[in-house]
């Protein structure tokens, strides 16, 4: 057991984060929600330096991969990142995918997150899994207040069929990948209001000095914190069905709490367009009921466990 | 037929794997529990007398495998096993119903507070009862006006020639009414800042003008005592470091309590016999069941993945607070969510005396005071997250 960084970990988060800073951000997010879309640029600029592939580099591995999941997310990276590096590489390793892949499960029905903008799709049916390249569906962009790009998807072509079981090996690291990004971009939504409620005085004292607020806080602190090195563990076991399940489970629970947390914690600043808070806070939503939400992790970690 | 792809790098990093050695620990660790103790079997729930008479036989027998104090230096009678072969010790401990019952403590830190802090003559005398099992000690800290705030204590200690003389009440003291020491805190100088005058003792409990009684509890019976010092003359070598300084080195040891009991590991089990019960009715595909019994599993992951924190943090020589009070917080989330799954599932048979929910309830209940409230961890990380005071 190791849970401090080695400096080849350290060294891709510091290098990760200086990309990030530049690249996404608050600013980068508000000109995406103006113009619609995944940030394809960011997406380029890591598969330059190589750090959408880290999970089949032998010196680094998945948790390296879930480490820049986790840490776009908390930098606001609008892109399916957790997807490309934790699910592609385990389903179509020999990496002739382009960056931008959505993903589907058929037996789950809405819409389906950056899947207008995918160059391809992994489509989960049962066990097994294909996938389309962009020509072979048509995706139709939904309105939705839950800060990702959105579209349903109506399937018309065959594509190409993966290795027999990857439907389930794709679910698993899905998983890994939603409590990945949910684990950062929630650390985003509380870090923001953590700094409001440091700032923002009230009865002549800060919103912070208040026990009630303190211990709301720090609960929820507690459940990211649980999902954060539950997502890691995960990777790096290769996402076994029961951790996978448990991971994605404590994030979704998590996020439900830090959204509602954070909103009534940040008062009536949290909705508005000026202020940052609903670039992470809405997005947790969608999270939370990505891969059938909390039902679906909850009866895979059963099964897993005790069935 | 696609199995994913596993990691193949072993090089240094944040990494999850036990080492060979400690699985291979655990397994004869656990090996030798299973052939000494009946399964589902709990310390506990034995009466006070019979539970003291019992881990004391049993703790010898570990102490001679040197699972007692394992994570010790060896000039104190432990083996310098790395920490996390001390928190494998807690996990097969606690899964077996904590035969230690309240050696743990002894283990966990009262005696590295003697390691930290002890003269040559009390590690001497001290370390060696405690590595060979041969003594139960109870930690006077809660007074009837001292709880969360345990700086607030009364209880004095007033230097008199080559003596101390303690005056005062402790309260809800586990075990003092089988112990022979009392790893005691009282105030040695009551005009300085609160925290700034205690100091600690480590008081013989047959030393004349101490008084134990039983506090009739309807949770864990015989586990409440409160304990009266009325002129105790104790000589000044039971002080334990310097003078004034003994809430300090609590501070640094109180870490090691936090996370000396494996209570996720236990609720754990316990929600494993939980769905088992469900099983064996044919419940597991209720969605209901299903919700129930994943929630209060992934609670019980989360604290202990938390608790990784916390070991890792030791074995780097560090002292954690800030982890320390994370998981402790998961920890009493964990107790409670098994406790609520049991009753939301078994109902009425739930209610039946030891039952597993039962048993997990009174775990469930007293996870949140034993050991510091968890509103204290909440307070502590606010402190340190938030930048706030208190």
């Amino acid at each position: 057991m190791e849970m401090t960084l080695s400096p080849t970990q350290a060294a891709i988060c510091e290098a990760c984060t200086t990309i990030l800073r530049r690249a996404a951000g608050p600013a980068r997010a508000r000109e995406l929600r103006a113009e619609g879309g995944a940030d394809t640029r960011l997406l380029g600029l890591l598969a330059d330096a190589g750090y959408l592939d880290l999970a089949l580099n032998a010196e680094t591995g998945p948790l390296s991969a879930a480490l820049v999941t986790e840490l776009a997310a908390t930098h606001l990276a609008l892109a399916p990142i957790g997807v490309r590096s934790l699910v592609v590489p385990a389903v179509a390793p020999a990496g002739d995918l382009p960056n931008l892949v959505a993903i589907v499960d058929v037996a789950i029905p809405g819409p389906v997150r950056y899947a207008a903008e995918a160059e391809a799709l992994i489509v989960i049916d049962g066990h097994e899994a294909r996938i389309l390249q962009a020509a072979e569906f048509t995706a139709t962009a939904a309105s939705t207040l839950f800060g990702y790009p959105m579209a349903t998807v109506e399937l018309h072509g065959k594509g190409v069929d993966l290795a027999p079981g990857s439907g389930d090996v794709a679910r698993r690291w899905w998983r890994v990948a939603i409590a990945a990004e949910i684990a950062g971009t929630a650390r985003a939504a509380f870090d923001l209001t953590s700094d409001h409620l440091i700032g923002r005085v009230q009865f002549g004292k800060p919103l912070a000095a208040f026990q009630a607020i303190q211990h709301r806080m720090m609960e929820t602190h507690v459940l990211i914190e649980g999902a954060r090195w539950l997502a890691r563990e995960a990777a790096f076991h290769g996402a076994p069905a029961e951790r996978a399940a448990s991971a994605a489970l404590a994030a979704a629970e998590a996020a439900g709490r830090t959204l509602f947390e954070v909103h009534q914690l940040s008062g009536s600043i949290g909705f508005t367009n000026e202020y940052d808070l609903t670039l992470s806070s809405l997005r947790l939503q969608a999270l939370r009921v990505e891969a059938g939400g909390a039902a679906g992790h909850s009866k895979a970690l059963v099964t897993g466990r005790w069935l | 037929m696609c199995s994913g792809w596993k990691h193949v790098d072993k090089g240094e990093r944040v990494h999850f794997d036990y080492s060979d050695e400690e699985l291979s620990f655990r397994k004869e660790l656990k090996g030798f529990l299973d052939g000494e103790l009946p399964v589902y079997f709990e310390f506990f729930d034995l009466p006070q007398q019979e539970r003291f008479d019992r881990s004391m036989e049993f703790v010898k027998k570990l102490a001679a495998r040197g699972w007692l104090t394992p994570a010790w230096p060896v000039e104190y009678g432990g083996s310098a096993h790395a920490p996390w072969q001390q928190m494998i010790l807690s996990e097969e401990m606690i899964a077996h119903g904590e035969p230690r019952t309240g050696q743990y403590m002894n283990v966990n830190w009262i005696g590295p507070a003697i390691i930290l802090a002890g003269t040559p003559e009390q590690k001497e005398y001290h370390l060696t009862r405690i590595s060979n099992g041969n003594v139960v000690w109870c930690q006077g800290f809660s007074e009837p006006d001292a709880g969360s705030d345990l700086a607030a204590l009364r209880t004095s200690a007033v230097r008199d020639g080559d003596e101390y003389v303690i005056n005062g009440e402790k309260i809800w003291t586990s075990n003092a009414g089988v112990a022979e020491f009392c790893f005691l805190l009282a105030r040695t100088n009551s005009e300085a800042r609160k925290q700034e005058g205690i100091s600690i003792f480590l008081v013989p409990t047959a030393t004349p003008g101490v008084e134990v009684g039983d506090i009739d509890a309807v949770v864990h019976p015989g586990a409440f005592h409160h304990v009266v010092f009325t002129d105790v003359r104790v000589p000044a070598s039971c002080r334990l470091g310097p003078e004034n300084e003994g809430f300090t080195i609590v501070r640094k040891l109180l870490a090691n309590e936090r996370v000396g009991v494996a209570r996720y590991h236990r609720a754990a089990g316990y929600l494993d016999r939980v769905a088992k019960w469900c099983d064996e009715r044919g419940l597991l595909d209720d969605s209901s069941v299903i919700e129930t019994l994943a929630h209060a599993r992934v609670a019980c992951d989360a604290a202990r993945v938390l608790v990784y924190q916390v070991w890792d943090e030791r074995t780097r020589g560090l002292h954690p607070d800030e982890s320390a009070w994370v998981y402790r917080t998961a920890a009493v989330n964990a107790e409670r969510a098994v406790s609520e799954a049991a009753f939301k599932l078994m109902g009425a048979e739930a209610l039946v005396r030891h039952s597993h929910a039962d048993n997990q309830f009174e775990w469930a209940t007293t996870a949140g005071i034993a050991g510091g409230s968890y509103e204290m961890q909440l307070n502590s990380l606010a402190r340190v997250l938030l930048g706030t005071k208190g």
